[in-house]
């Protein structure tokens, strides 16, 4: 009795004691993941979490979110308090192409968050059955454009980056291939595997290991530099594609008006976490890219949110009619 | 011969002391979560994922894997004492295994899912171990038109679970789809019936729907006749199944096992059809169908062993194909991939040892479940004879806990409220739950696989019949309801013409 | 006797059926208006529309025939509801939702067990009370410290 009396009244101490800003984190930050467990997202998330609760000296306990393609948890978080225990790792759905794609979204991307920085992007890779009639870039533009009518492409669900990454494609190519749609990667890459449909892009995690064993064919990816992750895969850029680069992009975000001290403090711990051996390899390992120099940080990532909304906009309005 | 060095390196690997442990802290956590209604694997799975950082991949997956199946192990026990099914599959579990208990034969109704699970868990093994990448290969042939034709005959064989009359089963079912439908089109992004809720448009969560209808109504029921749940109290039977049953159940439990190994390949989550299909063809032919229903022991052994099987042999998908076939495999998955190991065709070669410890841990976890549940059965036992009073409230609290910690929301619960208020004017009128539950989960992949066959054969409804496997799958879908629908329509003639 | 005669008077036989089948058109009739701004597609891309327009008035239909039965055959009467469960019971649920996340797990637990103790007669307060606290206790220990949930436990005390 008497022991829970003493940790009432230390716990009583705790919340009312103003913490000051540089004593921060006293305790558990909440990392809200948008989106189900052991996704690609969840997955970045996870691996950085626990390199941050070591430089943070806190527990970051990973909170999954899910619902209306991530924008249900990055509306709580949104509203949550701006102190440091409530964070959020957005991407570049729910902070890039969630405005063209819902009517009513509760926050604003760029207004209602503190940004802290970028963490590993995961590149777009553009994968098509075994059988497909061509290998490389060149002949898929062609055989996409001469076959316009009859070319099935999959995709992960309206909203999904399987979706917006395959719209940008389309849209590029100026073709209209007819889309079908799957209620996830797993289901959508089934289909392409057992020769189903045509193609369809999505993240390089999602597809590496089919890649690797060559059920599936892939047949560019959408980066400015090779991946070391799959060395043998020409990107865009070198094979005549050059527009289409794109990156599944995750980032940690914290309600607007975060005292300084703790964004620095944050970007800070998210930074160290990058450079982590172990977080790294698995990171490349993974396919997953990870930014560097001037890439990281708060500022990068307002500008990064900026583009990406004032990319996506124009495009999924043309889609949708 | 290969496979049998290929099991002794599993064996090898399942049998170290480390991954013992694992197994076991798995299979009990597992059974743990599984029993408490409403709380499912998926959010105990994500949180104990930090907790596997600390040990090598091979030993995380064979625990996070024995919280898997230790909960469907679980959650069968809470459908037999308590009603509550906490997943689609035991659905099936709860109708006949909830009678007997009623009938004061709880204890047999858990030893024989129980020995059921552990007999189909052990052939499931072996089937993988034998056939996993074969029938691989097979799996790939499904695309969305045979999918499609799968549901169908899913849904035909929902309507064998009415335990009364055809019409309403068949209306749940379609009742059952219509909810289904709830939620964000996946073609077009708009938003279907969700009355402007945001707490809808993902649809309704199956856990929401189930312990609304089931954990809920269940409660009301229970408060309303205090004599229909006093039943379960008056006596509690012998602990374990006899021999005769033993024997009743042999050809139940093999025909389920075979059934669900078939069908928990199937990347979609066929693993789903499994206890269904089993229940029916039990029921069709067992000397006296009527026995099913109220407590018929075929009727729990049957499904109970084709759903283990089942929830073994998908892992065949996720380990071969490196494609998920549900949720929880989804996340095992994630949970590979922290790990630095990408599922995928390449596993099997590149990292023997983690396939092929994983299948040996799989028959190791079943036995743990074995030698963990037979002795439990008399302590879940006592636990009905907990007063009422006590119990709901504390059934409420676990329903609320699990609720919310789907998708750490509260509209969750707030929505799993109202349907308890459905389930409840279900029950006033009569209709029953089970046939609903089952529409909700196959017309959710129906929906889409329609859409996706039609896209892909653009929008020739042949392709259903073109393609030889979807056009026999159709047909037994006839046939069973032509089968399910005659004795109706002969009895309804009969009482046309008995009069009252 | 043979059918026919069931309808004689009009007089509903099956007051289950009859009560099941109008709250089953209900359901439809508010699938129907909330569908009814959707677009049907054509085979080649099926509309959002389309399936849940199609299962709505097939459901009607069969609520239709178990109308058409419930005339004919005799069935069970509806017992009346308990409002009392159904308040209290749903209403600790609606209670949990409302206090877990701004007061925690540690006064939505006991709030739960205590409001839903009112639904039954069997209930002994003081029991129902301490019984409340001992399962909350019990939940905390084992889904926020041993499985650890992200379930808030205090806010108001702790932080989290």
């Amino acid at each position: 009795m008497k022991r829970m009396l003493i940790a009432a009244a230390a716990a009583l101490t705790l919340a009312t004691a103003p913490t000051k800003a540089q004593d921060y984190p006293t305790r558990p930050v909440t990392m809200i993941v948008p989106f189900a467990a052991g996704g690609p997202t969840d997955i970045i998330a996870r691996l950085v979490a626990e390199s941050m609760s070591k430089t943070l000296g806190q527990q970051v306990i990973i909170e999954n979110v899910a619902g209306a393609g991530g924008t249900t948890g990055s509306t709580r978080a949104a509203q949550a308090a701006p102190d440091g225990y409530t964070i959020l790792m957005g991407h570049m759905g729910t902070h890039g192409a969630a405005p063209g794609l819902y009517k009513n979204l509760k926050y604003n991307p760029s207004t209602d968050f503190t940004p802290i920085g970028l963490a590993a992007g995961t590149p777009i890779v553009i994968v098509t059955k075994k059988a497909f009639p061509a290998d490389d870039t060149k002949g898929f533009v062609s055989y996409v454009k001469a076959n316009n009518d009859k070319i099935t492409q999959a995709h992960a669900g309206v909203g999904s980056v399987s979706f917006t990454t395959c719209m940008l494609l389309t849209h590029q190519l100026g073709v209209k291939a007819t889309a079908v749609a799957y209620t996830g990667t797993g289901p959508a890459l089934n289909d392409l595997v057992g020769g189903q449909v045509d193609y369809m892009c999505d993240q390089l995690p999602s597809v590496i290991a089919q890649v690797r064993a060559g059920t599936v064919k892939a047949i560019s990816i959408a980066l400015p530099e090779r991946s070391p992750a799959l060395p043998n895969l020409a990107t865009t850029k070198e094979s005549g594609l050059p527009e289409f680069q794109v990156s599944a992009w995750n980032a940690v975000f914290a309600p607007k008006n975060l005292p300084e001290p703790i964004k620095a403090k944050l970007a800070d711990s998210l930074s160290k976490a990058l450079d982590d051996d172990k977080v790294k390899a698995r990171l490349l390992d993974l396919g997953a890219v990870i930014p560097q120099g001037k890439e990281r940080g708060p500022d990068a990532l307002a500008a990064l949110v900026k583009s990406e909304v004032d990319r996506w906009g124009p495009i999924l309005k043309s889609v949708q009619q | 011969m290969d496979i049998i060095s290929n099991l002794a390196l599993g064996f090898s690997v399942a049998l170290s002391l480390q991954n013992l442990a694992l197994c076991f802290v798995g299979c009990l956590v597992g059974t743990m979560i599984g029993v408490l209604p409403g709380v499912g694997p998926i959010a105990t799975i994500a949180m104990l994922l930090p907790l596997t950082f600390k040990v090598d991949p091979t030993g995380a997956l064979i625990m996070l894997a024995g919280i898997y199946y230790g909960a469907q192990y679980g959650g069968s026990t809470t459908a037999i004492l308590i009603n509550i099914p906490g997943e689609a599959t035991s659905v099936v579990t709860a109708m006949d295994g909830h009678e007997m208990a009623k009938n004061g034969e709880a204890g047999k109704a858990l030893g024989i899912a129980a020995i059921g699970s552990f007999i189909a868990g052990s052939v499931a093994t072996l089937v993988i171990a034998l056939l996993g990448k074969p029938l691989t290969a097979m799996a790939l042939i499904f695309g969305p038109a045979e999918y499609f034709s799968l549901m169908v005959l899913g849904l035909a064989l929902a309507v064998a679970l009415a335990r009364g009359s055809v019409l309403k089963a068949i209306i749940m079912i379609v009742l059952g789809i219509l909810l289904s439908t709830i939620g964000t089109d996946l073609d077009t992004g708009e938003e279907r019936l969700t009355l402007g809720m945001t707490a809808l448009s993902d649809g309704i969560d199956f856990a929401v729907l189930a312990m609304g209808v089931f954990g809920l109504a269940e409660i009301l029921k229970n408060l309303e006749n205090p004599e229909a749940r006093d039943v379960v109290k008056s006596g509690i039977g012998k602990l374990l199944p006899t021999m005769d049953d033993m024997k009743r159940c042999f050809a139940p439990i093999m025909r389920g096992t075979a059934l669900g190994s078939i069908l928990g390949i199937l990347p979609g989550n066929g693993a789903v059809l499994a206890p269904f299909a089993s229940y029916t063809i039990e029921k069709k032919l067992a000397k006296d169908p009527s026995r099913f229903g109220k407590g018929a022991i075929e009727g729990v052994a049957g499904p109970e062993s084709a759903n283990n099987a089942g929830a073994q042999t998908a892992f065949i998908p996720l380990l071969t194909l490196g494609i998920p076939p549900n949720a929880v495999m989804a996340l095992m998955v994630g949970a590979m991939t922290i790990h630095g190991i990408i599922p995928g065709p390449l596993v099997m070669s590149k990292s023997p040892d983690l396939f092929w410890g994983m299948v040996a841990s799989m028959w190791v976890g079943n036995a743990m479940l074995v030698i963990i549940n037979l002795p439990m059965i008399g302590l879940w036992v006592k636990l009905l004879k907990v007063p009422y009073r006590l119990m709901f409230p504390a059934i409420l609290l676990f329903c609320a806990i699990g609720i919310y910690s789907i998708n750490n929301n509260p509209a969750d619960v707030f929505l799993t409220a109202f349907f308890g208020l459905v389930g409840y004017a279900f029950y006033k009128f009569g209709l029953e739950p089970a046939p609903m539950l089952l529409g909700f989960v196959l017309g959710k992949l129906m929906e889409q696989k329609l859409r996706q066959a039609l896209t892909l054969s653009r929008g020739s409804m042949m392709t259903f019949i073109e393609r030889p496997i979807s056009a026999v799958l159709l047909l037994i879908a006839l046939a069973i309801i032509t089968v399910a629908l005659l004795p109706s329509v002969r009895k309804g003639r009969e009482e046309a013409f008995q009069g009252d | 006797m043979a059918e026919g005669t069931g309808m004689s008077g009009g007089r509903i036989k099956s007051p289950e059926d009859f009560c099941g089948a109008i709250f089953l058109l209900l359901i439809c009739a508010l699938a129907l208006w909330q569908a009814s701004e959707l677009t049907f597609g054509t085979l080649r891309a099926v509309g959002p529309g389309l399936m849940p327009t199609a299962l709505a008035v097939l459901l009607a239909g069969l609520a239709c025939v178990l109308m058409v039965s419930s005339l004919k055959d005799d069935g069970p009467d509806v017992s009346p509801p308990s409002w009392r469960g159904i308040l209290f019971v749903l209403g600790a649920f609606v209670a949990f939702g409302l206090a877990v996340r701004p007061l925690g797990l540690a006064v939505a637990g006991p709030l739960a067990v205590i409001i839903a103790g009112f639904a039954s007669d069997e209930t002994r307060p003081g029991e129902t009370v301490l019984f409340g606290l001992g399962m909350t206790a019990f939940c905390i220990a084992l889904f926020k410290f041993a499985l650890g949930l992200p379930i808030p436990l205090a806010p108001w005390l702790l932080g989290y």
